[in-house]
């Protein structure tokens, strides 16, 4: 407990570090940095009504992010989580022109179930090329984000263009309204549920099974697991599916939630910040809850700063990419400070 | 036929700068996923240069200015901090797209994009239909040259591939693994201003907000594709520019019969490919880092 509070209260100094670093970017860029930073506070948590959004906004991440944990854990750097978001969120849409007139109880699980096949089928091919071949993950999963961002030009601006949309953004037809999970306010009992379902049985999964043990250790040491009698290349196999079908869900939640269609480019930065909550978290169910909150609050505050307070939204990317550069950083002597001079490491 | 090559070399020659900075820092052992951030800061920072100083010697010197500054920052917390280089890279990468978007905001008050008066010298009529090239893309090759001697021919390239490969190896021969990785980054971020003033000053002469577009993403590719070899990375990138300028032809060509975007995917499909490939050839890639071996640490 005390070790996780530790690594905890570490994840924390370097995230101030990077609001350091924000505050001199703004302040070079010209804007005065204490009334960003307010302005980002007060959009992501102090206005009335800007827990409810925040929490609009966390919720996808939140699931994203727990799949991104998963296939940290077993030692594989899966960062394709938003291609696999992409490709979840394309397959519900087919999937919906497919079973369109069905009855609702039938057909939004199986947009669900769709989606996360989509999910899972994106992080497939990566995976197998890791575990077959050898090929690094990094690179296939990056090219695959950009692939699935054509895909989806592709898809909105072709097969399931909406003829009656405007010009500007490709998007797909709407979803009939009988399979929406939730208004465009995107907080619904619905997508609360299927949240909670993925972090208890994430939580069950990572901390109360053979399978989240032996990854987690496959993560730090694959050979021994390997001498242990598991195979390596199934445990890891499943844990890219699995994160591909958490991102898969996370974009048919957004698909039938809040935005009832798919637009060509839709929210680029989910699945770079859901890597960040899962880093942030170091890697814990629980942690990453925490951390979806405040990135939910940033992602709400991204809207609210250009309408609200006249400040450009690209301030919260700033803080994200700050966030990022320093959040796996570890120092000597942030640890001693941290430690008070306690026991050595 | 000349408007073809022509059409390569504009969009080729940023994207080979870049990529001979991934190159050199690849061979220190530095994964740089921050080369976009570097590139959009390169030309924005030329771009703006231009208009503050009405000079364009001026406006190079702050863009390799600002891409160098930004560079050490990756070093200093890659290498000092321990960061994971990848999640680093990103971050890095982020704060470059955002901060340009932000920087030109509030100097010039639009969103849209900032125009320059005159952007990089062109090489002038005496080159015939070659002439509306800059004299950045002539330089070209005499860089990728000199890239080549530098980290095959050299004492400093050899120590820097020991120390990328084997830096426990390289310290015992007297080598500094983390200043040679500073030295490597410092000259990638002069790579990729010139890269980034050759993109928006090149044959444009503008800046628009996120207009590098994943370019430094696909150098990055290029030298993952090119074995991290500076030539092998050049032609890499330039089969890169083929494809997509093949694209547009095609485009041109067919209409709306072969779905555009689907032919933009090509590069990352071949990088996607051509990783495989070479890990199949060479035995298995290795690894890049794995986030549970470096919480043990």
């Amino acid at each position: 407990m005390k070790d996780s509070l530790f690594t905890v209260a570490r994840s924390l100094v370097f995230v101030v570090f990077a609001l350091v670093l924000c505050a001199l970017v703004f302040q070079f860029a010209g804007y005065n940095a204490l009334t960003m930073l307010w302005a980002v506070a007060d959009g992501a948590f102090l206005r009335s009504g800007a827990i409810e959004q925040s929490l609009r906004w966390a919720l996808p991440l939140f699931i994203t992010a727990v799949g991104v944990g998963i296939s940290f854990r077993a030692g594989f750097f899966n960062i394709g989580a938003q291609g696999q978001f992409y490709v979840g969120a394309i397959c519900a849409a087919f999937a919906a022109e497919a079973f369109k007139g069905g009855p609702a109880f039938l057909v939004i699980p199986a947009l669900i179930l769709s989606g996360m096949l989509g999910g899972a089928l994106w992080a497939l091919w990566p995976g197998l090329l890791r575990l077959r071949s050898g090929t690094d993950e990094v690179i296939t999963t990056l090219m695959g984000n950009f692939m699935a961002g054509l895909l989806l030009v592709y898809v909105t601006s072709g097969p399931l263009k909406d003829p009656s949309g405007s010009g500007q953004q490709a998007s797909s037809r709407p979803l009939d309204a009988a399979y929406r999970i939730s208004d465009s306010l995107g907080l619904s009992p619905t997508i609360i549920a299927i949240a909670a379902a993925v972090g208890i049985l994430m939580w069950l999964l990572v901390n109360r099974t053979a399978f989240g043990v032996l990854a987690s250790l496959a993560g730090r040491n694959g050979t021994m697991v390997e001498w242990q009698g598991a195979r390596l290349w199934k445990l890891g196999l499943s844990s890219f599916l699995i994160s591909g079908a958490l991102a898969g869900l996370a974009g048919t939640i957004e698909f039938m939630g809040p935005n009832g269609r798919i637009a060509s480019g839709f929210l680029p930065a989910h699945g770079f910040t859901a890597i960040l909550i899962a880093l942030v978290a170091n890697l814990s169910v629980l942690g990453t809850a925490a951390a979806a909150v405040f990135f939910g609050g940033l992602a709400s505050a991204a809207l609210y700063l250009p309408i609200m307070a006249g400040l450009p939204a690209a301030a919260i990317d700033i803080i994200n990419a700050a966030i990022a550069l320093f959040i796996t950083a570890r120092s000597k002597f942030v640890d001693r400070v941290l430690r008070l001079g306690g026991r050595p490491q | 036929m000349n408007e073809i090559i022509i059409a390569i070399l504009r969009s080729g020659t940023p994207l080979i700068y870049v990529t001979l900075a991934g190159v050199i820092a690849q061979r220190a052992g530095v994964w740089n996923l921050g080369l976009e951030g570097l590139m959009i800061i390169g030309a924005c920072a030329t771009i703006v240069g231009i208009m503050l100083t009405n000079s364009i010697v001026a406006a190079l010197l702050i863009a390799i200015l600002m891409c160098v500054a930004a560079s050490v920052l990756l070093w200093f917390v890659i290498d000092r901090l321990k960061a994971n280089p990848i999640i680093a890279g990103l971050g890095l990468t982020g704060l470059g797209v955002g901060g340009t978007a932000l920087a030109v905001q509030s100097i010039f008050g639009s969103q849209a994009s900032v125009t320059a008066p005159f952007g990089l010298p062109k090489l002038g009529p005496a080159f015939g239909a070659y002439g509306v090239l800059s004299i950045s893309v002539a330089a070209m090759p005499f860089v990728v040259f000199g890239m080549w001697v530098l980290l095959r021919r050299t004492r400093f390239g050899l120590r820097l591939a020991a120390c990328g490969e084997h830096p426990f190896a390289a310290r015992s021969v007297g080598a500094n693994p983390s200043r040679m990785r500073l030295v490597a980054l410092a000259i990638g971020g002069v790579l990729c201003a010139i890269g980034g003033a050759e993109l928006a000053a090149g044959s444009l002469q503008f800046f628009a907000q996120g207009m590098t577009a994943g370019r430094g993403f696909m150098a990055f590719a290029a030298v993952i594709f090119g074995a991290s070899h500076p030539v092998g990375a050049t032609f890499a990138a330039l089969f890169f520019a083929v494809v997509g300028a093949l694209g547009i032809r095609a485009q041109l060509m067919f209409g709306d019969k072969i779905p555009h975007d689907l032919l933009q995917a090509l590069p990352y499909l071949a990088t996607v490919f051509g990783v495989w490939l070479s890990g199949k050839l060479r035995g298995g890639a290795k690894a890049a880092s794995s986030f549970a071996e470096l919480k043990d640490q």
